[in-house]
């Protein structure tokens, strides 16, 4: 084990270098979370659709992406997009993220969809409301609010997941604490000081989305 | 009588859930201005045959006329028909999200293409018609249950609705809050609103139906005036019911 003081000497004399891959990592989980949450929802209003073949591509999607391990996903969508249109390393990483927490995101959108009273829908209908306009007027806004909580967790999973992009070269943090090992050979340093980014990163965003919950509870009754 | 309008045309209705048959060959005619009342135990099928008469449900057999023309859900544009139906429901269904002259408005805006300012100034008339235009800016949950629904039968009637149908609207309240509603109810009738209205309040049945049917199984076993089938009931079935409910 490496001592504290030399951790904490690893810790400052490298935090330079740190700095550019924590902004990548950050960048990394926004975009894949923002993208994974428009699939999610288009899944989500697929699965809850009337229409059968609807929770049939759903269904699809999301038990392919749950049934296989997240690194085969990202190695097989990050070279798959890179043979048919090269987006570029970042969006490359950042969709095949972002298909990955989309079938989640998906998972969390419907079970909140389905969580509102089937009262609300007959309302609208009963007003001469279409289907669709309900949807999207009635149940789609206490539907998402009821969705910020475990998105705040999906947040903080595609995070963590994001680290996985060290293995197609992205330089994010993950990949940082990797270079500065190998080129060191004080592994343990490294990787307890990318550990403690990780964690304090996770602990700030767990205590703003409880923070919010809170906030959002106080709405209702 | 006969030369009035007819509003609603029930022939041979048939309802099921899964292999319980919950409507068997109903048959029921409201004309314009008439207020229906259903009477019955629960799972008698009354709740089922307003819900039919609004197509929440979807009837499996039998014709439901609505102004004297035949709906067929799969073919005719039902957002048409339920403009003309209104529905107010047991559990008020109110949009939590908006506030009381926003559930009001939301229907005219989106389905009549109404203006907002006209919108506005129709739904604070019907809001002060239920008496509570005070609560326009309010969210539904700071209302008690008879405001809830007092604000759910003026959303109903912003959509200038020809027939108004009740779902057991007093059921959820407290026994105090059961009169407003009530009275709201029995002014809509006496504007001359054709109304069908599923309820356990006997005496406001009373009060304000031109015919009760009593519901049993299924069936409609007996259609009469109130005075007939409270005072003379023709049915054994009727008359168990009412004594143990009245």
């Amino acid at each position: 084990m490496p001592s504290i003081s030399h951790l904490i000497e690893e810790f400052i004399r490298t935090f330079p270098f740190f700095l550019k891959p924590l902004l990548l990592t950050f960048e990394l989980t926004f975009a894949s979370v923002i993208v994974g949450t428009v699939i999610g929802l288009f899944v989500a209003l697929l699965k809850v659709s009337r229409y059968p073949i609807g929770p049939i591509i759903a269904n699809v999607y999301i038990t392919i992406i749950r049934g296989t391990p997240l690194i085969v996903q990202i190695f097989v969508l990050y070279f798959g997009f890179y043979k048919v249109v090269d987006l570029g390393q970042f969006w490359s990483a950042a969709l095949a993220l972002a298909v990955h927490s989309g079938a989640y995101i998906a998972e969390i959108f419907r079970g909140s969809i389905q969580s509102i009273d089937k009262g609300q829908m007959e309302a609208g209908l009963s007003l001469g409301m279409s289907s669709s306009q309900t949807m999207r007027r009635i149940i789609l806004p206490q539907a998402l609010k009821r969705s910020i909580p475990p998105l705040g967790n999906q947040f903080i999973l595609s995070l963590k997941e994001s680290s996985l992009a060290a293995f197609i070269a992205m330089d994010e943090l993950f990949s940082m604490a990797r270079r500065l090992s190998a080129e060191t050979f004080d592994e343990m340093t490294f990787f307890l000081i990318v550990a403690v980014y990780y964690l304090v990163i996770v602990m700030l965003f767990t205590y703003l989305v409880n923070k919010m919950e809170k906030r959002l509870a106080k709405g209702d009754s | 009588m006969s030369e009035k309008q007819s509003m609603i045309r029930v022939q041979n209705l048939k309802k099921s859930f899964g292999a319980v048959e919950v409507l068997k060959d109903i048959n029921l005619e409201v004309k314009k201005g008439e207020v229906v009342v259903l009477i019955g135990a629960s799972g008698s099928g009354k709740s089922t045959l307003i819900r039919c008469i609004n197509f929440l449900e979807i009837k499996n057999g039998g014709e439901i006329l609505i102004e004297g023309k035949s709906i067929d859900p799969r073919k005719d544009d039902l957002s048409k028909v339920r403009q003309k139906v209104g529905m107010v429901f047991q559990h008020f269904n109110l949009f939590p999200h908006k506030t009381v002259l926003e559930n009001v408005i939301e229907a005219p805006q989106i389905v009549r293409k109404m203006n907002k300012e006209e919108a506005k100034k129709e739904a604070l008339q019907l809001l002060k018609k239920v008496g509570l235009e005070e609560k326009a800016d309010v969210y539904p949950s700071a209302l008690s249950g008879g405001q809830k629904q007092r604000v759910a039968i003026a959303r109903s009637l912003a959509m200038k609705p020809e027939i108004m149908l009740f779902d057991e609207p007093t059921s959820a309240l407290d026994p105090e809050l059961v009169g407003e509603v009530l009275e709201t109810m029995k002014q809509l009738a006496r504007e001359g609103m054709t109304m069908i209205i599923v309820t356990h309040e006997m005496g406001f049945a009373k009060d304000v139906a031109d015919w009760v049917a009593f519901m049993d199984k299924g069936k409609i076993l007996e259609l009469a005036a109130p005075d007939e089938i409270f005072n003379r009931p023709k049915e054994e079935r009727t008359r168990e019911f009412l004594t143990r409910v009245l």
